[in-house]
């Protein structure tokens, strides 16, 4: 059977309620009513000695001990005293028989001074007096009254009590079940709004730093992911032809150019020669997208190789260069660090080749092949690469959508582009655990700050 | 050649490009303890004082960007840098500060032309008129243009030859 957690956690609470109030109540039930019982058998011990002075010790002062016993003992329920003297070789089995108490109760109190019973919630308690006419057995009996009305007067309110407290318990149980399911009965019904056609919802995170804010947090990080792989698997194809149209474009050009008349032997070689290189770089581009798809985005299918920045960024430009060939790319080398070890980082050769050329292309394209400055820095976590153009920047509104897919900026109108370039960049990135920052002051400039974390190696 | 050198910051990325112009300036075999210097008014309600810790300060001082921004300092100029630390300065009289810089042993401070700091704390103060008074030997770097930058508050900030705190 399917019970709801809810449920659960209100019935564990009533059980450990209701087992504490239950062991409460008994302990108090069970305690007073021994108190009472000793305190009883103290008051007939009392009357029977009291009773052996008057009757037995019949002396001066008798007749005031029985005016005080009448005026301040008040009478028990069917209190009655009794004495038998007792006489060597004489047992006391007739009296036995006629009380209705077993005979070992007065061999008792003729061997150990005193005995106790009880029948019927009639109490016995049996003393042996010395009196100068002799030696007597003096019992005092009474009904106790704790039993007759304290008793059942206490059952019922600890009854009630339990009652009470069982009701009063259940409700906290309930309330509390409630109030701490609340929260998770609030994720459900919002993550059940949330299908792929609305995958950028995302749950609100008010409360503070608890469980629960770190499972929203865990969510929303997870829907990120998702909503991510999502973006780039509808637009796969689109990618996929942006990054493939370039190479392409330049082989079709210079072998359109090439075909226009005929030429000399060592121009057809220069011509293959710049096919080639192309075609290579096609290769490079559709296995690394190849990648990407195939691998999606969990960053552990990916084959790291050790690779420095500087050399990376060198590889870059050359080929920017060479598709480009107005582009100005200046390297900046003011804040390399004197220790190369700290330029190297782990990651994949081709994918952040693309990144970089997308990012650097961009800041080409958009100055119009103004110069670009591109700087290295390392610190001991983080390799920064910092690309800066002085071009027509991204308006400060629109800062924030430059990563969606398909997303173009309104100053962009005049130049050619689809828009797709940025956010595989920052997916790219991503998988390598690193940040893209990108800062903008319109008809300025931009700057795009990565940081990619050092990779630890041990030389 | 071993010298210890006080250069005021509001620990801002800009602030560190005096830093950078600084001892890029120096000759190859320098070896520099650098003492980033901030001026800060410490409260004077006792239970403040009673909890207070200078590590602490500093954290909600200096940002992440900041801290990275000094690790790439040190990286590019390894050999010349020997140490570099951030330091506060609270003291109220000139006599403090001059004790502070014989104390440590300060040979020189370093002042960009364009000097306008912005502090986050309100607490902080200038200590531009304690380093006039101390008669230390100044030197000033950078230019008087400011140019404003999409880059601000970036490590990226730290990678353009801008040398002003503003």
């Amino acid at each position: 059977m399917k019970m709801r957690i809810q449920i659960k956690t209100t019935l564990i609470l009533l059980t450990a309620f209701l087992s504490i109030i239950l062991m409460f109540s008994g302990f108090v039930y069970l305690s007073v009513s021994n108190y009472s019982y000793e305190d009883f058998y103290k008051l007939l011990e009392i009357r029977a000695v009291t009773t052996a002075k008057v009757e037995l010790d019949q002396e001066g002062g008798s007749q005031e001990m029985i005016a005080l016993r009448n005026e301040f003992f008040e009478k028990l329920p069917q209190e009655k005293d009794r004495y038998y003297r007792i006489s060597p070789g004489e047992s006391f089995k007739n009296e036995a028989e006629e009380l209705g108490v077993p005979i070992s109760f007065f061999n008792e109190i003729v061997k150990e001074g005193k005995s106790e019973y009880t029948k019927n919630s009639m109490f016995y308690k049996g003393i042996r007096y010395k009196s100068k006419q002799g030696e007597y057995v003096v019992i005092a009996s009474a009904q106790n009254y704790f039993e007759l009305h304290h008793s059942a007067y206490l059952r019922r309110t600890l009854v009630f009590a339990i009652i009470a407290a069982f009701a009063f318990s259940a409700l906290i149980a309930l309330y509390f079940s409630r109030y701490v399911f609340r929260p998770l009965r609030k994720i459900t019904d919002r993550v059940k709004e949330i299908s792929s056609e609305n995958l950028h919802l995302r749950l609100d995170n008010n409360s503070n730093n608890d469980e629960m804010s770190d499972l929203i947090g865990t969510f929303n990080n997870m829907l990120d992911r998702i909503e991510t792989s999502f973006e780039t698997q509808n637009n796969f194809v689109s990618n996929a032809s942006h990054e493939l149209r370039t190479p392409l474009t330049a082989i079709i050009g210079e072998a359109d150019v090439t075909l226009s008349k005929i030429r000399t032997t060592d121009e057809y070689i220069e011509t293959i020669k710049v096919i080639l290189d192309e075609a290579e770089t096609l290769d490079r581009k559709t296995k690394a997208l190849l990648f990407l798809a195939q691998t999606g985005f969990n960053g552990k299918t990916q084959k790291f190789d050790k690779l420095r920045i500087d050399q990376l960024l060198w590889d870059v430009k050359e080929t920017i260069e060479k598709i480009n060939t107005n582009s100005r790319i200046h390297i900046d080398m003011s804040l390399l660090p004197e220790n190369p070890v700290k330029l190297k980082i782990k990651g994949n050769e081709q994918l952040l080749h693309l990144a970089l050329s997308n990012i650097i292309s961009n800041a080409c394209k958009y100055s119009n092949n103004n110069v670009v400055n591109v700087s290295i820095g390392a610190s001991d976590q983080n390799v920064f690469i910092i690309v800066k153009d002085h071009g027509i920047g991204i308006p400060e509104k629109e800062l924030k959508y430059i990563y969606d897919p398909f997303f173009r900026a309104s100053n962009t109108l005049k130049y050619e582009g689809y828009g797709i370039g940025l956010p595989l960049t920052r997916n790219i990135i991503r998988i390598h655990n690193g940040e893209i920052l990108v800062s903008s002051i319109v008809s300025q400039g931009t700057t795009v700050q990565i940081n990619l974390p050092v990779g630890k190696f041990e030389e | 050649m071993e010298k210890t050198v006080v250069i005021p910051t509001d620990f801002s990325i800009a602030s560190l490009n005096i830093v950078k112009s600084y001892v890029s300036m120096q000759p190859a075999n320098a070896r520099l303890n650098i003492i980033l210097l901030h001026g800060l008014h410490q409260s004077d309600s006792i239970r403040s004082l009673l909890f207070y810790s200078k590590h602490r300060m500093m954290e909600e001082l200096c940002s992440k960007e900041f801290k990275e921004a000094c690790y790439v300092l040190k990286n590019k100029f390894a050999s010349q840098i020997k140490t570099m630390k951030s330091d506060l300065f609270s003291g109220f009289t000139q006599s403090a500060f001059n004790q502070y810089t014989e104390a440590n042993n300060i040979a020189e401070v370093c002042l960009p032309v364009l000097y306008n700091p912005k502090f986050k704390n309100k607490n902080s103060f200038d200590l531009l008129p304690y380093i006039k008074a101390s008669k230390l030997p100044v030197e000033m770097v950078g230019s008087e243009v400011d140019v404003p930058m999409p880059e601000k508050g970036k490590v990226a900030e730290l990678f353009f030859n801008r040398v002003s705190v503003s």
